[in-house]
């Protein structure tokens, strides 16, 4: 039965992380952006809240919300700012394979929540996989991700040599990496982006959590399950960015009339908003597929994900354009946004790869969703 | 509750349309295209299978706003919901034959929405018929095209009824149709105050029609331009009689010819998207059988099909946001224009990157080259693409005392 109606208790929850957003996320963003991390007040206040393990297992004290709802929640929250919402502990991709391991309570999270858990899935050509007699090395430096940086326990997975998927925990205390801050200017900049090399680092046989044909199903769920969760916060930020334009320009006069007046104003509006609509029932709709058949619904994850980056870029590069000159000082919030969005599209997009595999299934030639699809 | 599935009610109407869009309207698509008119026959044998675009079945009571009466009844209602799903499997069959379909068409949601319970048995009663029959909605002039409140057409009061004198453009099913809802004004200064619908049936002196237009697209379907020569309408045919104009504040004419468009306008979306979707569904076809085992598409050809998925799925998922809403008697006006504004865009995008992907060969004899000419006036009919934005943007900005 179609429907956009989200329950009583998601709205409640909404009005929750929509509160703390306006107040706490965005009057913090700049600070934290400066600090490239957000505060720890802002961190525990939102802790409290629960905002930090809402895709956690209930087994690590998380409160394994359903994707339906968690997309309603981290929209509201990355409304207040995404880059914020990017550096928070607890809210990393590898929650969601946290949250579908058959035994996660075996893992023991160093601060609980609290935890910056960087998931490096070794994209192919990336990080070279070797076998060792006592498990596997690994040789190289992974690319920028988010929450890298300071992380003291890693997910890793990869495909060893011969083609078997691994899925694998790291800790500090027995196993080995470096971490590069490099440098990162465009945006996201509290989010923790950072490389981490490998130089011999060894996987254990006690390491490996999953492999094998195991290991490649929760390795295809988290993958959709990340697309939805990070689609969801563009709309978040397109949402903020649409918003204070329409403020904004409302406001603001020019040749003698409000400038929404002129249609080459509120007719630009007018498509930053109907993309931000479809962007979030798209989010909604794959939510909701997700929930229900898994890695199953790839397709509208990353439907979702493709279509909500582009419609981020779109959206928040339209709010600088709408407010002219003054978009594009920091003294105004659109900017950062813009940046914002577009570090998110780099770091989770190659939109137009999303939409080639997309195309490679409706045809039938991604016959099987394999872990490097 | 969030949902996107289809209730099994949903799922059998669509199943239903679907089957019949596919073994009778497919068919007979191309060659309805090319003789402009789609066979009596056929229209005989759908009449008779009860089949329809009608908006008082599928639609048609959107825009009621919140003030109406509470409904109580238990089950939450779905017309729109229904008539979304329908009208995109109808077009994915063929747009030009689904708005030939027998029935009241857009004459059916004004007469649904103020027509008197005698209006509404005498003007909807005929579709029970065995022949086929139509209605129409008469609201565009030459001169006032999407601007309808500058309508010229006039309703002089005359005993025992009005006088109506005007000409009508763009009206579907115009010539064919046994009544037409025609807007008309009795003071063109009172502007939206002075507007008055009347049904106005066929055989009528002085109501004839000039002209069949022959379009880009969408051939098959019936376009008609209209003229009233002092041409007299008794009081019984003014929609809503005299008294629903007296007792309502001014606009009240106008407002019945807009509140149509938040029903129709979704529909309208729903049948783009069941445009992109077939011509998505065909080209994906045709690339599978021009590219044998072993050879690879092109990377852009996937990144084209992935694209055009996600934006097909996007424009149906606004249009089922309006409809829904419509169900649930809000206010839907803002997401009716966003889902036919948005609608309207990529479905001539998805059927140019179509044939595109097709090349020279689309051009000959497919069903492609027919959608892309059809799918145009989507973004036109039913409130431009810049009447869409309009909509939306007065939408945003009148929460912050900005009227555009």
């Amino acid at each position: 039965m179609i429907s956009f109606l989200p329950t009583d208790e998601e709205r409640a929850f909404v009005e929750v992380a929509g509160e703390f957003a306006r107040n706490r996320l965005r009057e913090s963003a700049r600070d934290a952006e400066k600090a490239r991390t957000p505060s720890d007040d802002v961190v525990s206040a939102a802790h409290d809240l629960g905002l930090l393990s809402l895709e956690l297992p209930e087994s690590l004290a998380g409160a394994e919300l359903p994707l339906v709802s968690q997309v309603q929640v981290l929209e509201a929250l990355a409304f207040g700012d995404l880059g914020i919402v990017q550096g928070m502990p607890g809210l990393c991709d590898s929650a969601s394979v946290m949250r579908l391991l058959p035994h996660p309570e075996r893992l023991e999270l160093a601060d609980g929540a609290a935890q910056r858990v960087p998931w490096i899935h070794v994209e192919p050509g990336e990080v070279a996989v070797i076998v060792e007699r006592s498990g596997f090395r690994l040789e190289g430096v992974a690319f920028p991700r988010r929450s890298a940086l300071g992380a003291d326990q890693l997910l890793v997975s990869f495909l060893a040599p011969g083609g078997e998927a691994i899925v694998a925990w790291l800790d500090r205390t027995a196993a080995e990496w470096s971490e590069d801050a490099g440098d990162v200017r465009l945006g996201l900049l509290a989010a923790h982006i950072g490389r981490i090399g490998f130089e011999g680092t060894i996987v254990r046989p006690e390491d490996v959590l999953l492999r094998g044909d195991e290991a490649e199903q929760v390795i295809a769920g988290a993958k959709a399950r990340v697309a939805v969760l990070e689609a969801a916060k563009c709309v978040g930020v397109m949402r903020a960015s649409l918003e204070y334009t329409i403020e904004y320009t409302s406001q603001r006069k020019a040749f003698g009339q409000e400038i929404p007046k002129f249609q080459g104003v509120s007719f630009t509006v007018a498509d930053m908003a109907i993309e931000t609509e479809a962007a979030r029932n798209l989010v909604w709709q794959a939510a909701h597929a997700v929930d229900s058949r898994g890695a199953e619904a790839m397709q509208d994850a990353s439907r979702a994900l493709a279509y909500a980056l582009r419609s981020a870029r779109f959206v928040t590069n339209q709010g600088v354009q709408m407010l002219g000159g003054a978009g594009y000082l920091q003294e105004y919030p659109v900017e950062k946004w813009m940046r914002d969005a577009q570090a998110q599209a780099v770091l989770y997009g190659k939109e137009m790869e999303w939409f080639e595999r997309a195309g490679s299934r409706a045809l039938g030639l991604a016959e099987k969703e394999g872990v490097l699809v | 509750m969030i949902d996107f599935e289809l209730s099994p009610q949903q799922k059998q109407v669509r199943d239903m349309v679907h089957w019949f869009a596919e073994h009778e309207m497919r068919p007979i698509s191309l060659l309805a295209d090319k003789e402009e008119r789609v066979p009596d026959e056929w229209l005989r044998k759908v009449n008779r299978m009860g089949i329809t675009l009608s908006m008082s079945n599928f639609g048609g009571d959107a825009g009621k706003k919140e003030d109406d009466a509470p409904r109580k009844e238990p089950r939450e209602r779905q017309a729109n919901r229904l008539g979304v799903i329908a009208a995109e499997e109808l077009a994915w069959g063929d747009p030009a034959i689904a708005l030939s379909l027998p029935g009241p068409g857009l004459g059916g949601p004004p007469v649904m929405s103020t027509g008197t319970p005698e209006q509404k048995e005498r003007f909807l009663g005929i579709f029970t018929r065995e022949e086929p029959r139509w209605g129409a909605y008469a609201l565009t002039e030459p001169g006032a095209g999407s601007d309808v409140s500058g309508i010229r057409t006039s309703a002089k009061k005359v005993d025992g009824g009005y006088v109506l004198n005007g000409h009508k453009v763009y009206i579907t099913n115009g010539g064919r149709a046994s009544w037409v809802v025609a807007f008309a004004t009795v003071d063109p200064s009172l502007g939206r105050a002075g507007h008055r619908a009347f049904v106005v049936e066929k055989g009528t002196p002085g109501f004839t029609c000039t002209r069949v237009a022959h379009k880009m697209g969408l051939r098959a379907s019936e376009t008609a331009e209209l003229v009233f020569e002092d041409c007299f309408v008794p009081i019984d045919n003014l929609l809503g009689g005299e008294a629903h104009y007296e007792n309502r504040a001014g606009s009240s004419g106008f407002r019945v010819a807009m509140s149509t468009f938040d029903s129709t306008r979704p529909i309208v979306a729903a049948m783009a998207v069941g445009i992109a979707r077939a011509a998505y569904e065909y080209t994906l076809e045709f690339v599978k059988q021009e590219y044998p085992r072993g050879q690879r598409v092109r990377h852009d050809v996937l990144a084209k099909l992935g694209e055009m998925d996600a934006k097909i799925h996007a424009a149906r998922l606004l249009t089922w946001e309006a409809a829904w809403k419509a169900d649930l008697g809000q206010p839907n006006a803002k997401e009716a224009a966003m889902c036919k504004a948005h609608a309207g865009r990529i479905s001539l995008e998805v059927c140019a990157d179509c044939l595109e992907i097709m090349g020279p060969i689309g051009l000959d004899g497919h069903l492609v080259e027919k959608l892309y000419r059809d799918v145009k006036v989507f973004d036109i009919f039913e409130g431009t693409n810049q009447i869409q934005h309009l909509i939306v943007a007065r939408r945003l900005y009148e929460p912050h005392g900005l009227r555009l």
